[in-house]
């Protein structure tokens, strides 16, 4: 079950990578949408970023222990 | 027929007040149902234009102002009503639902006022009365975050009084439409709003106490508190550009936050406020497409979010537990499969999957921001949609309903768990239902919205580009899976400003101050007799207080002069008080008067 549900995976993400090659935006407002599959990459880039920075926030100032408020 | 139209805040509270009177459950459990349908046909009957308005003290105050932007949200929370009530039919405490329906009401009336007197009134209604719906789970938790939840929409409620003083005082009326954002009284205002539609750094009471709330009341809190702050901003504020920044980092500040949480509501709360950043830059884009996203993307998040907090509550009810930590890993899914789909149909719509509520609405939020040119801001939408699914769908699913158990305990299922209750599941498929039905058929919101629409969702560019933004968000999520799971942490947020400060300001009292009031009680009543010999003659206390300090100071091995000194105290203290001694003739206080009357004139009349 896990092997298909990854392999459907694959061949979505393969088959949107290559929509995203041919589709031309006319209405492009700002320039990165011009580059090919821009989506793609800020989507995965950007989940990296919000993952890091995040676990990086909580784990060098904001996490603290559960009882922390406690009295 | 629009005339036997009721005020629809008015259906709800008597709704509320009659509720503990019925005493067949049953009866009681149609009640709540009927109430909201009531409400809806009400709103059905009620056309365009301004009813139920009332003199008093010189202004008009207005009851029902009804547009397309107030009937919009209206309608949505008179949906939500039904669905909250159909989900919380088996609680038989009726407090609750009397809190619940008082809060409907009061928001009925925030949406419905056409002046700001009738607004503020409402406005405090549903504080006071949504802090109930926290206060029910009745620990010790529930009742402490209630308390810093009501004081904070206390302090919010004076903000939006005193800007509401000044604002009369400065232009004279009280109509409430677009105010314009200079001076001191429109500021205040504009803060009283933003507090309750939880804009950082005034934002920590939401993901404070939502988690705290009843399983049931929290469904409630997530839909009217902060969305009827939205609407009273669409109306007051469209177009302030401020907004526009405070609505994009608040987008990503609810997402950065929601990353690392491992209470699930908890989670869901911040992306309340995630989501809400979507409305607030939609209100400060200001333009009709903006003001269209913001109010579709409040209709579209009231029911995906009520959907989302169901599901989580359900969790929690059947469960006992509301961490990540403590439900990863034992195989949720395979004892609530109904459950999880419903929540995921929710997690689709808040993270704008096409064919899904969110998708319809989110969209015009961003393409709003790229109609005006707002590079920054567009980025940053884009990286909060990303967060959001990366949370909702892909982490918080894992963690509750499938995932790795790390506790090390073996544990492989929970006891006991089953499906939640048929109503609960009830009103999840309701919220389901509407979540997948404006998806797919999105004309249906889009013809109440406030302007007229000319925007189309489902173009090829903008669903592929939405699908690649997710899928490969959900690739980097593959990547680290194994280190998404929960932590046994709180994260501290901006409520660490009073709670810490406040706990230190307690233990000031407790301690120092204290010891200081108590060694000042106790001089004063070990020489209680000496105090109380003054007051018998308050002329003689300066020279009975010299004596005394002369007697102590004299040194003791000067026997004769102490005794002299004693001897002249005892008689003066033996003088009483006597009126005609003192007595002075009436000509001083005449001449006292006089000299004071000058001063104040010179004062008056010359400075």
């Amino acid at each position: 079950m896990a092997k298909i549900l990854k392999i459907v995976f694959f061949i979505c993400i393969g088959s949107l990578v290559l929509i995203g090659l041919l589709l031309h935006d006319a209405h492009a407002r700002f320039w990165w949408e011009q580059i090919p599959d821009f989506d793609a990459i800020f989507g995965f880039l950007g989940c990296v970023l919000i993952v890091f920075a995040s676990k990086a926030l909580g784990h060098y100032w904001l996490q603290r222990n559960e009882d922390y408020y406690d009295d | 027929m629009t005339i036997s139209a009721i005020p629809p805040a008015f259906i709800f509270i008597a709704g509320g007040l009659l509720l503990p009177f019925l005493k067949l459950k049953r009866a009681k459990q149609i009640f709540q149902l009927l109430i909201p349908t009531i409400a809806f046909i009400d709103l059905l009957f009620m056309g365009q234009g301004t009813y139920w308005t009332y003199h008093f003290l010189g202004y008009e105050l207005i009851m029902g102002r009804v547009d397309k932007l107030s009937l919009c949200f209206g309608y949505v929370f008179v949906i939500i009503a039904f669905i909250g009530m159909v989900y919380a039919l088996h609680v038989e405490e009726a407090g609750q639902h009397v809190a619940a329906f008082l809060y409907i009401g009061s928001t009925m009336g925030v949406v419905f006022a056409g002046d700001l007197f009738t607004l503020y009134v409402f406005w405090e209604i549903m504080a006071v009365t949504s802090v109930f719906l926290i206060w029910y789970r009745k620990d010790k938790k529930a009742l402490d975050a209630g308390f810093r939840y009501i004081m904070v929409h206390i302090f919010g409620g004076c903000c939006l009084l005193a800007g509401i003083i000044m604002h009369i005082a400065d232009t004279g009326s009280i109509y409430f439409n677009l105010i314009d954002l200079n001076g001191p009284g429109s500021k205040f205002i504009l803060l009283g709003f933003i507090i309750n539609a939880a804009v950082p750094p005034f934002h920590a009471w939401l993901a404070d106490a939502y988690p705290e709330g009843t399983i049931t009341g929290s469904v409630f809190l997530t839909a009217f508190t902060t969305k009827s702050a939205v609407y009273v901003l669409l109306r007051g504020f469209p177009g302030a550009e401020i907004l526009i920044w405070l609505g994009a980092i608040m987008a990503v500040y609810g997402v950065v936050f929601a990353v690392i949480e491992n209470d699930i509501r908890r989670l869901l709360s911040y992306h309340i406020i995630s989501q809400v950043g979507y409305m607030i830059t939609g209100v400060g884009l200001g333009t009709a497409l903006a003001m269209n996203g913001a109010s579709a993307h409040a209709f579209c998040h009231i029911l995906y979010k009520a959907l989302l907090f169901m599901g989580a509550g359900a969790v929690i009810y059947v469960t006992g537990r509301r961490k990540m930590t403590d439900l990863q890993g034992r195989n949720l899914y395979r004892q609530m499969p109904v459950t999880l789909i419903l929540y995921l149909i929710g997690a689709f719509s808040i993270s704008a999957v096409p064919l899904f509520s969110g998708f319809v609405s989110k969209t015009m939020v961003i393409a709003a921001a790229a109609e005006t040119n707002n590079a920054l801001i567009f980025l940053m939408l884009h990286l909060a949609s990303i967060g959001t699914f990366f949370c909702l769908t892909l982490k918080l699913t894992n963690g509750t309903w499938f995932g790795k158990n790390t506790e090390g305990n073996g544990e492989e299922k929970i006891e006991g768990a089953r499906e939640a209750p048929l109503n609960m599941l009830i009103a999840m498929g309701l919220a389901a239902f509407a979540c997948v039905f404006i998806g797919v058929y999105p004309q249906v919101l889009y013809h109440i919205l406030p302007y007229p629409v000319d925007y189309q969702p489902y173009t090829t560019h903008n669903v592929v580009n939405t699908l690649q933004l997710l899928l490969f968000a959900a690739a980097a999520f593959w990547l680290y899976i194994d280190k998404l799971g929960g932590k046994h942490t709180i994260t501290l947020d901006t409520d660490w400003f009073y709670r810490i400060p406040g706990r230190l300001f307690l233990s000031f009292c407790k301690k120092p101050l204290n010891t200081f009031r108590s060694n000042v009680q106790d001089l004063l009543s070990k020489n209680r007799a000496f105090v109380a010999s003054l007051s018998k003659n308050p002329f003689t206390i300066p020279s009975v207080l010299a004596e005394s300090m002369r007697l102590k100071t004299t040194s003791v091995t000067d026997r004769e002069r102490k005794e002299e000194i004693s001897v002249r105290l005892n008689k003066l203290k033996s003088i009483t008080y006597n009126e005609n001694r003192y007595r002075i003739s009436i000509g001083w206080s005449v001449m006292g008067c006089i000299g004071f009357v000058s001063v104040f004139a010179f004062i008056f009349f010359c400075l």
